[in-house]
């Protein structure tokens, strides 16, 4: 047992600033939201040199009591004082092994492994937060590959198949496993792409999720009045009196144009040095300026992918490419991970074809019947003018708000047009659009259930709306597409159908299970 | 674009599931109403203690509380479990179940054999008291459930829709 090994000891360093980084957070939560005033600055201190303390010598047992120890295709870790924790994880088992370096593992040249397991729990997932390089390419290659290496193509078999033939393996491959390993490693992959650097500035440019930054920038700039002195104070309150319409104006195009700027550095970073490489089944997506990710995905284990054209995005023709997958898949991206950050939508085909070529195909759409175009501008309408209601009621140049009536209504029709449903033998696809235009793609083969929902209003015209869950990482993920035709829904419920297609789309999943 | 729907002829329509649940599911819907109800009196008690001890909240909000409260008593316990039970159908295909329930918003739902990763019966005391079951069927990415059956029913379908999934499973 003496050859467990512990992680670097700079995951010290790392736990204890991903302790700070949360107590900041905390702390700035607190600032914003409490009286401040009432406690003397001591208390404060006090409290902050405690929780320092606390957090370094929680990072340093974390990293005294944990260690691990690479077994053959099996990890052992080992962790806790007071409670020990023992954990076993084995290839089988093993959905996916994302190496990622965050800043300060990148000043050492180290990485965290990410593992991912099958079969939720209540933890799907393990870390290990500070390995040397190596070590992490050397687990990710026992865990990934292990003996089956040797013969790349039994890796296309799964369970039974698998089994028998990696006992087979077993006995007489002992020693020329460091081998096997460099030449693998070597090896060219099947598939390469990088992202333009162009591209990335156009990404960074036309990203969209300012929403977010905004709100966010527009809360910061409500804080900053406590620190302006008084005196400036007045004379900007006096100056927004004057001329509230077009202050109020030039405020929110400055919280945009703000919040636009972090998007843009925020995005170059996190798609920066973007890549795609595949290899047989895997794909293997690094990106990342300041933090390098580096995502395995299986092929095999796609389960949908996804094309979303937003608002800044289509007058350029633009997209990007996400797919959903059982295992893998980014909290930050809604467990979801990135194929391609910007492509044109004429390339996509191309790209996928080279990735996932199950995926590449024409893709014809009906759109949804007329009546629904209504549903679609009434739904947008009617909270609008509630609000322009009230606002003209309360505020002086309130009756300008109506403008945001049209742009719903107009919104509205936008969504109607383009929003449509086709599907193949294997694949249902469904476009619609928020802000964005998604299309999904969804082989049958990995439709969980469909469901046909409709509301009071809806059945006054007869619409339905169609929604399909698939497996995503740890949970399930719905997509849905609003009032369809009854007629169309139904179809789409006898596509799916097994009891009535089953001569039918007899090998959907034969490749793709 | 538009209504042209040429690849979803009207006529080509699926037949609804005729499957009941148990008629006596009406009645632990309406106990659990019952007992919701006066759970939720703390509501109006709560505000009618608060008006006491701060002087400036109106006494007729009071009024307008206890109204919402019994319309919505009235509706929970008579009138929704009622239209829930005459919606609710179920049908148990060989290779998929499908399900078909819900007031105001109608659900439809196809769950496919293979796609079944464990079916469970439970009881909670109320459904054993009157000798029922709910049936949970359990996919990779979600849950469902027909409410309530007689036990032995619930136990059947159980087995039933179990030895379905695992047959269905080798193919696709």
């Amino acid at each position: 047992m003496s050859d467990y090994k512990r992680q670097h000891p700079v995951s010290i360093f790392v736990s204890f600033f991903s302790n700070v980084k949360q107590l900041l957070i905390t702390g700035v939560v607190l600032l914003f939201f409490g009286s401040s005033q009432q406690r003397g600055p001591w208390y404060y201190l006090i409290i902050l040199i405690f929780l320092l303390l606390f957090s370094s010598v929680s990072g340093f047992l974390y990293w005294l009591t944990f260690r691990y120890r690479l077994d053959d295709r099996e990890l052992h870790v080992r962790h806790g004082l007071i409670f020990r924790k023992k954990r076993y994880i084995h290839q089988d088992r093993v959905q996916s092994i994302d190496l990622n370096a965050k800043l300060i593992q990148r000043m050492f040249n180290l990485v965290e492994v990410k593992i991912e397991t099958a079969g939720g729990g209540d933890e799907p997932e393990f870390r290990i937060i500070a390995l040397k390089r190596e070590e992490a390419e050397e687990i990710r290659h026992e865990l990934l590959y292990g003996m089956r290496k040797s013969e790349p193509d039994s890796y296309e078999y799964e369970g039974e198949d698998g089994a028998v033939y990696d006992v087979g393996e077993y006995q007489d491959k002992e020693t020329p496993k460091p081998v096997q390993y460099q030449a693998k490693e070597r090896k060219e992959p099947d598939h390469r792409w990088k992202l333009s650097g162009r591209r990335l500035l156009a990404a960074a440019l036309t990203s969209s999720g300012i929403g977010v930054a905004a709100t966010f920038v527009g809360a910061a700039f409500s804080q900053i009045q406590q620190f302006i002195p008084e005196a400036w104070y007045e004379t900007a309150l006096g100056f927004v009196l004057q001329s509230s319409v077009r202050f109020v104006i030039s405020f929110v195009i400055l919280v945009l144009l703000i919040a636009w700027v972090i998007r843009i550095i925020s995005t170059l970073l996190k798609y920066g040095n973007f890549t795609i490489e595949k290899t047989g089944d895997e794909i293997v997506i690094s990106r990342g300026l300041l933090e390098r990710r580096q995502l395995t995905l299986n092929r095999r284990r796609i389960t949908a992918v996804r094309v979303v054209q937003n608002v800044l995005r289509q007058p350029f023709g633009l997209v990007a490419v996400y797919v959903e997958s059982a295992g893998g898949g980014t909290k930050d991206e809604d467990l979801s991970t990135i194929l391609l950050p910007l492509c044109r939508e004429s390339e996509i085909k191309g790209h996928l074809e080279a990735l996932a070529p199950e995926y590449s195909f024409e893709r014809p759409m009906t759109g949804l019947p007329g009546k629904s175009m209504f549903r679609y501008m009434i739904r947008l309408a009617v909270p609008v003018t509630a609000a322009a209601a009230l606002v003209t009621y309360f505020i002086d140049y309130g009756a300008f708000s109506f403008i945001g009536l049209a742009l719903a209504a107009g919104l509205g029709y936008w969504q109607f047009k383009d929003a449509g449903i086709g599907n193949n033998e294997q694949f249902l696809w469904m476009r619609s659009r928020k802000f964005a235009r998604t299309t999904v793609i969804v082989p049958r083969s990995r439709i969980q259930t469909v469901e046909i929902t409709s509301h009071p209003l809806q059945r006054l015209n007869g619409l339905t709306t169609l929604e399909v869950s698939i497996l995503t990482s740890i949970t399930g993920k719905t997509f849905s597409l609003q009032h369809l035709g009854e007629d169309q829904s139904v179809s789409c419920f006898r596509w799916f159908s097994y009891e009535e297609s089953d001569s039918r789309g007899s090998d959907p999943g034969g490749k793709l299970n | 674009m538009g209504s042209d729907t040429v690849e979803y002829p009207e006529t080509d329509k699926r037949p609804m599931p005729d499957q009941k649940i148990s008629p006596d599911a009406l009645k632990v819907w309406r106990i659990g109403a019952v007992i919701e109800f006066l759970v939720f009196a703390l509501v109006p008690m709560a505000y009618w203690w608060l008006s006491n001890q701060v002087e400036f909240l109106p006494g007729w909000i009071l009024y307008l509380i206890i109204a919402a409260y019994l319309l919505y008593g009235i509706f929970n316990t008579v009138l929704f479990p009622k239209w829930q039970w005459r919606r609710w159908r179920y049908k148990i295909y060989e290779n998929e179940v499908e399900l078909l329930y819900g007031i105001l918003i109608v659900r439809r739902v196809i769950i496919p054999m293979i796609r079944v990763q464990h079916v469970d019966t439970e009881q909670g005391p109320l459904l054993r008291h009157y000798g029922m079951a709910s049936v949970k069927i359990t996919t990779a990415a979600t849950v469902h459930e027909i409410p309530a059956l007689e036990e032995s029913k619930a136990d059947e379908v159980r087995d039933h829709i179990a030895k379905l999934a695992r047959e269905a499973d080798p193919d696709e």
